[in-house]
């Protein structure tokens, strides 16, 4: 938000009390700058204005050791700094100013409490003493955020800031993950400390003790469990990438036999080459991990949290099955499914201690009743969907395509809808740690900026955003901060027209009543060049392979557009309230 | 639909009510009553939150929730037969000249209720028990006008032998005075 000149702010400047400055005191905004650092900060998505200026003037002594991102938008900060700690693990920072700047903010932060994803927000606020005053651009962003907040704090004393920001580190990051925003009034960013900064890392809170490794006599139960089963079915999600567990959890597999599906979120930490991986689960998996759900003796979930797009009617499913189920947060267990053997811990932990306690089997024919599945959901949706009759390009053969070129190992942001679902369906991920897009949230407009914010985290990856007509418009400014930074960013935007995912639900359930779903959209490739990036347009199937070689060869920023069909539904498809072995192949 | 009484232990800051609270809200689980004050030990706030339900596996999944507030040491849900609970209510009654005096020998010896101060036109009467001793008094004392009722909601302490330091993460604890 723009900086707006007002009595007070001149006031407050006068107040300094520069004169009595020690050497060695500093003020609440370089002790935040410095404490960032001492955190390992190297990399801030921001947006400056009024009531975080003073930590603005402070960043401009750091500009060697923090890179600043001027993003266009808050929200897009959050996305970016989301895209960022998904794929580096580490934590994303973003930085706005009070009032609007704040506010701009809250849909990325719910979108990382949902989803699991370490950030820090810092945001100005006005100074200590008009706070519920009304004052300019004053929000109440505490009260806004706690319940989308893994903690929130607001500072209005300088010498707080090394250990509240240390915290805030801490908390971000352990146990399971999540957003900590920090409100900094502007008389604690202005004010000098009154004791020499130092920052000393938080190692342990009081009132907060994740559990990282389970309790033994848990991981026995859930052994005995795995062992006695007959048609184990092993379900991993966002925990899995999380904890670092993919080389665990393939072990794991590897020594059981056990069949494994990923969630949406899961993607990617098994590679889809693996023998025994058999597709993804919910509302737009696969045929048979759905139908088979109903018809396992044995859940083994790890790192998830039964979404209601994952388990449908919740009174039809899995009613025959046990569940072991593996996770971090004590409050997912029993949550939505009951678990005979809940195992509270990290992923990883939990996998390590359960290895040597699970029998070494064989699981084969069990297994190849996912292949009898799996041919016929390839005969009715994935063969027609690859090589479509239809004069239009199916968004299937891009993404499959795509797939192909990058051997399924670049790093795929998807938006939310039809093309996210379909970019999960035929994107073959075979790399750990490839997959990111909103997936609790179903935050449209997420994968501009969070691609931004991957690139950013991962330079030497190829990243690849996969975004929808309609997703693209919410958040296109970013397209500013992609250009002014040069990174090649990838961006294909799947083009129908449409709001594509809400038009198929008019189409099935709403007698194709299409409401307000139709979108006349602008000249996407004249906008991306007025931000100076170069792209063209895709219209035609003989053109879909050079115009991918022409977006990947790129070492700039690009953006594909490619014209696809305007009204194909995305199937298998399991309809809310439905059971998930009643799942629809059309 | 079941009384439950959940005891939560936090940190005593700003702002801790809200998280508390929005935890119910969230879930469209209506407050009976709620107390919070400082504990024995420094720094450490007790909420006392009454609430009924229908479902004990609602409010597990309640208490376990609330556990997940960062500044939250400790949390539990009791069933009245786990409690020792009381509350405090006050009440305003009218007493004008020539009207039917109060039975003070019966407020206090059989409902051990207490006037605390005295109006030439009203008492103000004090009365410490369970909920249910509280409107067994108010139904004895609503002949004569009452003017204003208040009740402070439920404090209560589990008749488990453990001190409030056993649920408490492993620290110094000061004493609160």
């Amino acid at each position: 938000m723009e900086f707006n000149e007002n009595q007070t702010q001149t006031t407050e400047i006068a107040e300094q009390p520069v004169s009595v400055a020690t050497p060695e005191l500093i003020n609440g905004s370089h002790a935040l700058i410095q404490s960032l650092i001492a955190e390992g900060v190297e990399t801030i998505f921001g947006y400056p204005g009024g009531a975080i200026m003073p930590v603005y003037d402070a960043i401009y002594d750091y500009q060697e050791q923090v890179n600043h991102i001027l993003v266009r938008h808050e929200q897009g900060a959050a996305h970016a700094a989301e895209g960022f700690a998904r794929i580096s693990g580490k934590v994303g920072v973003c930085l706005a100013t009070s009032g609007p700047g704040a506010t701009n903010l809250v849909t990325g932060i719910a979108d990382a409490i949902i989803d699991s994803t370490p950030m820090v927000c810092i945001v100005g606020q006005v100074g200590s003493h008009l706070l519920g005053t009304d004052a300019f651009q004053e929000t109440d962003i505490m009260g806004v955020t706690i319940p989308i907040t893994k903690w929130n704090y607001q500072i209005t004393n300088a010498d707080e800031i090394p250990e509240i920001i240390a915290k805030a580190f801490y908390i971000a990051k352990s146990g399971r993950p999540g957003p900590v925003l920090i409100d900094i009034t502007k008389d604690a960013q202005q004010k000098l400390m009154t004791k020499p900064f130092s920052h000393k890392k938080c190692e342990k809170l009081l009132s907060y003790r994740p559990r990282l490794s389970p309790k033994e006599d848990q991981v026995e139960a859930a052994a005995k469990l795995i062992n006695e089963a007959k048609r184990p079915f092993l379900f991993f999600g966002h925990g899995v990438q999380i904890a670092g567990a993919e080389q665990e959890l393939l072990k794991f597999i590897e020594k059981t036999d056990v069949p494994a599906a990923s969630t949406l979120l899961g993607l990617s930490s098994v590679s889809v080459d693996h023998p025994n991986y058999v597709g993804w689960l919910g509302m737009h998996g696969n045929y048979g991990t759905n139908v088979l759900t109903n018809q396992c003796d044995l859940i083994i979930a790890i790192g998830m949290r039964f979404d209601d797009r994952v388990t449908g009617d919740l009174s039809r499913y899995a009613k025959q099955a046990k569940v072991v189920h593996i996770e971090i947060d004590p409050a997912e267990i029993d949550k939505i499914k009951k678990a005979d053997a809940p195992v509270v811990g990290d992923a990883k932990k939990a996998l390590e201690m359960l290895l040597p306690l699970v029998n070494e089997n064989n699981h084969e024919t069990w297994r190849a009743e996912f292949k009898k599945f799996d041919a016929i959901e390839d005969e009715k949706i994935t063969q027609p969907e690859l090589a479509p009759t239809t004069e239009k390009i199916k968004m299937a053969e891009v993404i499959r395509t795509l797939s192909d070129k990058t051997k399924g190992e670049a790093v795929i942001v998807a938006d939310v809808g039809q093309h996210q679902m379909m970019t999960a369906r035929y994107y073959q991920f075979k790399k750990a740690n490839s997959f990111i897009t909103s997936g609790g949230l179903g935050t449209m407009g997420y994968a501009l900026p969070a691609a931004f914010g991957a690139k950013v985290g991962a330079p030497d990856r190829e990243v690849v955003s996969i975004i929808g007509d309609g997703c693209f418009q919410m958040t296109i400014q970013e397209l500013g901060t992609i250009a002014q930074s040069g990174l090649p960013v990838k961006i294909i935007i799947l083009n129908n027209n449409f709001l594509g995912m809400v038009r198929q639900w008019q189409q099935l359930f709403h007698q194709k009543r299409y409401s307000f779903v139709e979108l006349q959209n602008p000249d996407f490739i004249t906008i991306a060049k007025g931000f100076g990036i170069d792209g063209h347009t895709c219209g035609a199937r003989e053109d879909l392979n050079d115009s991918l070689d022409k977006m990947l060869a790129s070492d700039k920023p690009y953006l594909l557009e490619v014209l696809v069909e305007k009204e194909e539904n995305v199937f298998p498809m399991v309809p809310t309230g439905a059971c998930v072995a009643d799942i629809r192949l059309e | 639909m079941t009384t439950y009484t959940i005891c939560v232990f936090t940190e005593n800051t700003i702002g801790i009510l809200n998280k508390i609270t929005t935890i119910f809200t969230r879930r469209r689980i209506n407050i009976d009553s709620l107390t919070v004050s400082e504990t024995e030990r420094k720094g450490i706030s007790r909420f006392t939150i009454v609430i009924r339900h229908e479902s004990r596996e609602a409010v597990e999944k309640l208490v376990r929730q609330i556990r997940k507030v960062i500044e939250v040491l400790a949390v539990f849900g009791y069933l009245n037969d786990d409690i020792a609970y009381n509350e405090i209510a006050m009440f305003k009654i009218s007493t004008p000249i020539g009207a039917k005096p109060l039975d003070i020998e019966t407020i206090n010896k059989v409902y051990k209720a207490w006037v605390v101060y005295w109006h030439l036109t009203y008492v103000i009467i004090q009365k410490t028990g369970t909920e249910e001793e509280i409107f067994e008094f108010f139904n004895y004392i609503k002949p004569h006008e009452i003017l204003e009722f208040v009740r402070s909601g439920r404090v209560a302490v589990s008749k488990s032998p453990q001190t409030l330091v056993d649920y408490l993460p492993e620290a110094e604890w000061e004493y609160y005075m």
